[in-house]
């Protein structure tokens, strides 16, 4: 199938169709189904949503080869911000939750002494992945949202800022790598237990998650980084 | 069309008695030879020879990995021996040379090398760990650091780290938490053991 660049006079319906990861980002733009034929400009003026924000989040997510080069002056942080937080609140809130049950429900039908360790390991690993977004959420967003209203403002920051884009960018660690292995033990390792059906429901699961943190973490690094790199640039931070 | 031999090793007695010893066998029509492990790859793409002897010191990873595919072509791969190696580099060479081999079994190994049929090409990677690498597993799982497990298993902390890289590619599992979910399945270690 060949990549297809979206654009604004596409219907939803379509795009869905084509890749059913946009289900979750149309979600983290609060845009909710049962929208008959609406194209995506008409749910964008609808809801009042940037168009030109909206395509390019949603083509880097679906096309790891899209490379926003020309659209990258033009982002505006607070919405890029804005839709990267929501996505962070869906991971703690929504899959997280979700692949926790999951796995009580496997352990509790695979008698199996690892299946307790698999839970700790995740358990161990969910602690991981809400100090990476809380990091971001408390620290690295932060500062680029104030950044930004100093630019807004046609103001400068007054004194030396202890931070910037690239202390972020040097400790952007990979989140999705345990995932990788908690995949391959239940794909390759685990020995068989009547758990045929629980454990396809959670691999799927896994392989989801896993894709939508490898998409998430591509916006970060092609798009957010080099944007406020672009900010940090123009208010001389730098 | 005549065959070709290309002879890898470090010390130069050894090296150029392999090859006055060949040489009389009227077996190749071509002996190369290397006396460094800088240059194997390249020589072996532009000489292509049938067999390969080397000296398993002079093997490092990645080049173990490449002669590992190698030796599924064509080339049949020779070490030639005079210390003690682990029992699993040997699974890396189709025969052995030993320092005190005569003049006789020397020629009989080449000869069974050159009329060897060559296995079909496996794509199926070796996952089952070694007895080392399990030990080594075991004394990580239960949180002892490289340099514990290699006071342990009188091993250098270099050794220690080749062996972690070896499991983690064998069983594609990165993380220590992973590896003890995989060292409990398997029964290495128990979960008393934690």
């Amino acid at each position: 199938m060949a990549e297809l660049i979206i654009n604004g006079q596409m219907r939803l319906s379509q795009i869905i169709d084509r890749d059913k990861r946009a289900l979750v980002l149309f979600a983290r733009f609060g845009i909710d189904l049962g929208i008959g034929d609406k194209t995506v400009a008409g749910i964008c003026r609808q809801k009042g949503i940037d168009l030109q924000f909206f395509l390019l989040m949603v083509n880097t997510f679906l096309n790891p080869d899209y490379f926003p080069d020309k659209q990258l002056k033009s982002v505006d942080t607070d919405m890029l911000i804005g839709y990267l937080v929501e996505s962070h609140n869906y991971y703690l809130e929504e899959r997280i939750p979700y692949l926790q049950l999951l796995i009580a429900k496997f352990k509790k039908n695979v008698d199996h002494p690892a299946t307790a360790q698999l839970e700790k390991f995740f358990d161990q690993y969910i602690v991981e992945v809400k100090d990476h977004l809380a990091y971001e959420d408390e620290t690295a967003f932060p500062y680029i949202a104030m950044i930004s209203a100093y630019k807004k403002r046609a103001d400068m920051p007054a004194g030396q800022i202890d931070y910037s884009v690239g202390v972020f960018e040097e400790r952007h660690d990979n989140i999705q790598e345990k995932l990788s292995d908690l995949k391959n033990l239940l794909v390759k390792y685990f020995p068989p237990a009547n758990d045929r059906y629980i454990r396809i429901r959670l691999l799927n699961e896994l392989i989801d998650f896993e894709d939508d943190l490898i998409n998430h973490a591509r916006i970060e690094d092609k798009v957010l980084i080099p944007v406020v790199k672009q900010l940090e640039e123009q208010l001389k931070l730098i | 069309m005549g065959k070709t031999i290309l002879i890898v090793e470090q010390s130069e007695l050894v090296r150029k008695g392999l090859i006055k010893v060949i040489g009389s066998f009227n077996l190749f029509a071509g002996i190369h030879e290397l006396a460094c492990n800088a240059n194997i790859e390249s020589s072996v793409i532009r000489l292509e020879p049938d067999i390969l002897v080397i000296n398993p010191m002079l093997l490092e990873p990645g080049l173990t990995e490449w002669l590992r595919d190698k030796r599924n072509g064509r080339m049949k791969i020779a070490a030639i021996v005079y210390t003690l190696f682990d029992d699993e580099l040997y699974s890396l060479f189709d025969e052995v040379i030993q320092i005190g081999d005569t003049r006789l079994k020397i020629n009989n190994k080449l000869k069974y090398l050159i009329n060897k049929q060559v296995e079909p090409k496996k794509h199926v990677p070796d996952e089952t760990l070694s007895k080392r690498e399990k030990d080594v597993l075991k004394l990580l799982a239960k949180g002892l650091s490289n340099k514990e497990i290699s006071e342990q298993l009188f091993i250098s902390p270099h050794t220690v780290i080749t062996h972690r890289k070896n499991i983690t590619r064998k069983l594609n599992i990165k993380s220590v938490a992973g590896l003890i979910v995989y060292a409990i399945i398997n029964e290495i270690i128990s979960v008393e053991d934690m």
